[in-house]
């Protein structure tokens, strides 16, 4: 899922002997192979995860590891595997997640399973590195989300990430990680950029597989930076491992007159996101899913709700692996357009 | 002093706790009032206030909930998360009162159930004798006596569905949300259907025991979806009875779209997987039912 | 020799152009069938509008519809926008308090909502063409009545036949149905322009407070059959404005005479020549297809690449 490929392969070379596979990008291929062998109408992502993991047996992996939980992504790897074994597929799939719980003896039996020298220690020690290299990661992703907008050099931010997650990959201790880090952050502050003290700030919310997977919402993160937007985007992996427990309890609170309860997934936190987005000034929000996401469905009336009491414009796109992408940047223009007349309008306003 | 008026949905939990409410209710001196069925207006109203991806059924229950506006002092919409950690229920459970809280104005009566995080049922249910305003202990009475009455209905059901099993006809077993088949718009002509072709349909949701839940760990070990797994551990307990299976599903769940593909994958029972759109016209179903009823009588001979 | 500022508005099924005048006031307008090539059809667009206005200099061109790119690439536009803001922009310059704007074209429909010009929603179906212009002429084919006609027959009925609409594929087979059956064609048609009107409310319209002012533009809005289900639906009288499908093309022109450019506009684009290639590229398993666009022989852009490396 998006660059989140290194951290997940890092971790399992150093704490297990198998040779790790790892994932392809998602190219089109991906999608039809998984497309061909899903039911009907599961969520997209069970789609996704399918044709990547065929793509990884073709290149010789018999071992598949998939986390996830919190709404049917939980239940994905059992049928994904009776369809890999009725495919001829001879595999074996773990989901270190089950409902919605992670439990810290089923995974280290997991671990022996797939390797019995599988060393606890050696688990600890490569786990927390593996940690801090994720939440580095999101810290670095949040400021480039905020300014590859308005870069002067085109493509310069991308460079320097790829850079940086290379050398992230042949790190082994803590202090050579920090290092890097700090470097690599030094690094992107001296990125030229020529951003205006007022520009368009949208902030994206939405189903956490779409909104990580840039090829699932058609790049929409680089699209918008085309338009010179700056994003904020709170779902990341350090959100789903470290923070989700804590935040959430604080969403529930401060959205209480809209909501009472916890709605699967991350629709409540949506809704927190969402009021705080409005309350914070941003001039838009965009909520994205893939296609039958039921959690998120759940949460729409109540963004809409939300946004209206504090007329702050929102736009819901739904992807699918069909969704037209002449349609999509057709609304995302139009979208833009329309903050953009309200900003002048505002400024308008308080002119006279 | 009037009584207090209470709207029930003729939807979704209706078809799991119908037995339990109108006791618990009644006994606390509350007036129900009941949605009528399920018609084409209802999911007419359904659709004008659901959001397009939402499932038949949730759109069928926000039409019914629409129905109740402005007809009762409170509308009863229950928050039922799970009965376990791995007893949970579909997102749409989760999230359906403040779904509905959020599309209408009405007031709302609702009680949660959480038992991972200590929420029982009695609990949920005393919370809500208090907020009816009734006293504790009248509460708890009135909740377990409803429970006793719910128990021995369940049973009763449970008899007469089990006397099917031993008819001469051929023997289908129907894996279907009560709240799917047993709702008149897309349950009713299906089984009018087999009833034609003289099949006896057995309603897996009636033959539910203490016990099926185990059953299901045997066909899927990690499923986490209570309702799902009650109904999947009824195949593996009665397989031996059954002719065929009916997959009654409707457009678009969450979990059926995954466990019912996975059942169809593992289990060597005949089988008609059967999923109700807005559009479904009858005609198209009876052509299915009807060929796979005769592929059905071929291979039981 | 006056100045003029033109609009194109490249749509599926037909291209639209308009010449504004200085005060934003319509000099001249055509209106032909895209018929699937958008960069032929913008030609002959041009031709046509060249023989009507000899005395008229060009100062500002823009594009809009699904061409947009494209054409705007081949004239040189001066200003390329989507075409919700375009209908926006074309319906307040004539109706400054409009609220709500209805359109059914070809391919797709919108809805926009304004308050004091600005846009504050909006919403666009592109997934399904029920309910469309396209599906209503390919109905009127099957019923053997020409689509300029089909208007006027709906309102002669006066029992709309119930049909279902939320997809063409079923309201196709409901609507032979019928008539196999053996309904009046004019209530079957009637019964067709209810359930466009219905199917719009349903989908583009869901959720959308739709207030007065409300204008109804697009190549649909031409069908009295449909405004009148409007009409009736909406409890209220739509407006149609005689040059209601030139909406998009005006408001364009617009924005094109807003940038003020100084320099006079060369139209000779008909006599250069202007080519697309595709191709599907091979570096990966994304199998991308590349468009790469040629103005007289030179290649000038490339489109299609996800990976950004290829051109």
């Amino acid at each position: 899922m998006g660059d989140y490929a290194v951290p997940a392969h890092f971790l399992l070379s150093h704490i297990v002997r198998n040779k790790i596979i790892k994932p392809k990008p998602i190219t089109t291929k991906t999608i039809e192979i998984g497309t061909k062998y899903s039911p009907e109408f599961v969520c997209t992502p069970f789609k996704y995860t399918l044709g990547t993991m065929i793509e990884g047996i073709e290149e010789g992996a018999n071992i598949l590891i998939q986390a996830g939980g919190g709404c049917r992504y939980g239940y994905y790897a059992e049928l994904q595997e009776q369809i890999l074994k009725d495919l001829g597929y001879n595999v074996k799939l773990y989901n270190l997640v089950t409902a919605g719980t992670t439990d810290i003896k089923r995974i280290y039996k997991i671990m022996k399973e797939i390797d019995p020298k599988f060393s606890i220690l050696k688990g600890i020690y490569y786990g927390s590195i593996t940690k801090k290299m994720i939440q580095y990661m999101d810290h670095i992703d949040h400021y480039i989300r905020a300014n590859i907008g308005f870069e002067i050099e085109k493509g310069s931010f991308q460079k320097l990430k790829w850079q940086m997650l290379k050398d992230f990959e042949n790190v082994k201790t803590h202090t050579k990680l920090r290092r890097l880090y700090k470097k690599y952050k030094k690094e992107f502050q001296k990125i030229k950029t020529n951003k205006p003290n007022k520009t368009i700030k949208i902030g994206i919310i939405g189903e956490l597989y779409t909104i990580m997977e840039p090829y699932s919402n058609y790049e929409l993160e680089r699209t918008l930076a085309s338009m010179n937007i700056e994003i904020k985007r709170y779902t990341d992996v350090s959100y789903l491992l470290f923070q989700k427990h804590k935040k959430i309890k604080q969403y529930l609170k401060n959205t209480s007159e809209y909501i009472t309860y916890q709605m699967g997934a991350d629709a409540a936190d949506n809704i927190g996101r969402a009021k705080e987005l409005c309350i914070e000034g941003y001039d838009g929000i965009i909520h994205i899913k893939s296609s039958f996401c039921t959690p998120e469905i759940g949460a729409m009336p109540v963004l809409t709700k939300v946004c209206a009491d504090y007329q702050v414009p929102i736009i819901f796109f739904s992807f699918d692996i069909n969704t037209s992408e002449v349609g999509i940047q057709t609304r995302l223009e139009a979208f833009y357009d329309m903050l953009e007349m309200r900003k002048k309008n505002e400024k308008r306003i308080s002119r006279n | 002093m009037d009584k207090i008026k209470i709207g029930i949905p003729r939807a979704l939990h209706y078809y799991y706790y119908k037995d339990l409410w109108k006791t618990f209710l009644e006994e606390l001196g509350c007036t129900i009032i009941i949605s009528p069925e399920t018609t084409n207006e209802t999911l007419e109203r359904g659709k004008k206030i659901a959001n397009d991806e939402m499932c038949l059924s949730l759109k069928i229950y926000l039409g019914h909930v629409s129905y109740l506006e402005s007809r009762c002092d409170y509308i009863l919409v229950p928050r039922i998360d799970n009965y376990g950690t791995y007893e949970q229920t579909c997102t749409n459970f989760l999230g359906l009162f403040d779904i509905v809280s959020n599309l209408f104005t009405n007031k709302l009566l609702t009680y949660n159930i959480d038992e991972a995080h200590h929420q029982t049922e009695q609990n949920a249910f005393i919370k809500l004798g208090l907020a009816l305003g009734k006293g504790k202990e009248q509460s708890i009475l009135a909740y377990q006596n409803s429970k006793q009455k719910e128990e021995k209905q369940r049973k009763q059901k449970r008899k007469n569905e089990m006397k099917k099993l031993e008819s001469n006809n051929p023997k289908l077993l129907i894996i279907s949300h009560p709240y799917n088949l047993e709702d008149p718009y897309i349950g009713k002509t299906i089984k009018e259907i087999l009833k034609n072709l003289q099949v006896e349909y057995i309603n897996g949701e009636y033959l539910i025991d203490h016990k099926t839940i185990q059953n299901s760990t045997k066909l899927s070990p990690n499923l986490y979806w209570k309702y799902n797994k009650e109904l999947i551990g009824t195949i593996e307990e009665w397989k031996q009875k059954i002719d065929g299976i009916l997959f009654l599903t409707t457009f678009p769940c969450g979990p059926d779209s995954l466990v019912n593909e996975l059942m169809i994958r593992k289990i060597k029972i005949p089988h008609l997987n059967l999923i109700i759109d807005e559009e479904s016209g009858s005609a198209g179903i009876e052509t299915r039912l009807e060929s796979f009823i005769d592929i059905l009588g071929q291979t039981t001979k | 020799m006056k100045k003029g500022y033109l609009g194109i508005d490249i749509g599926s099924i037909s291209t639209k152009g308009v010449i504004l005048d200085e005060n934003n006031q319509i000099l001249e307008s055509s209106y032909i069938w895209t018929e699937g090539n958008p960069i032929e059809a913008v030609k002959r667009l041009l031709k046509e509008l060249q023989n009507k206005t000899k005395d008229i200099t060009i100062y500002g061109i823009g594009t809009t519809g699904s061409a947009r790119k494209l054409i705007g690439l081949m004239v040189d536009a001066d200003v390329v926008k989507n075409e919700i803001t375009a209908h926006a922009i074309g319906t307040t310059q004539f109706y400054k308090n409009a609220r709500t704007i209805l359109e059914i074209g070809g391919q797709d429909s919108k809805i926009i909502l304004l308050k004091d010009g600005i846009i504050t929603d909006y919403a666009m179906n592109t997934l399904c063409a029920a309910g469309t212009g396209s599906f209503l002429s390919s109905q009127s084919k099957r019923l053997g009545v020409e689509i300029e006609d089909f208007g006027t027959l709906a309102l002669k009925s006066k029992n709309p036949v119930k049909i279902a609409a939320r997809c063409t594929v079923f309201a196709e087979s409901d609507l032979i149905h019928k008539a196999q059956v053996g309904y009046q064609k004019e209530d079957i048609i009637a019964g067709l322009c209810r359930s466009v009107v219905l199917n719009y409310l349903n989908n583009v319209g869901k959720g959308k407070k739709i207030e007065e002012p409300i204008v109804f533009q697009g190549g649909v809005s031409k069908n009295k059959g449909v405004v009148k289900y409007f009409n009736e639906i909406l409890k209220t009288e739509v407006i149609v404005d005689p040059n209601s499908h030139l909406m998009g093309a005006i408001g364009i022109a617009i924005m094109a005479h807003q940038k003020q450019s100084k320099t006079p506009k060369n139209l000779k684009i008909l006599d250069i020549s202007f080519e697309t290639k595709g191709r599907e590229c091979e570096g990966c398993s994304n199998h991308c297809e590349i468009l790469r666009i040629y103005k007289d022989h030179k290649f000038i852009e490339s489109w299609g690449s996800k990976c950004g490396k290829v051109s």
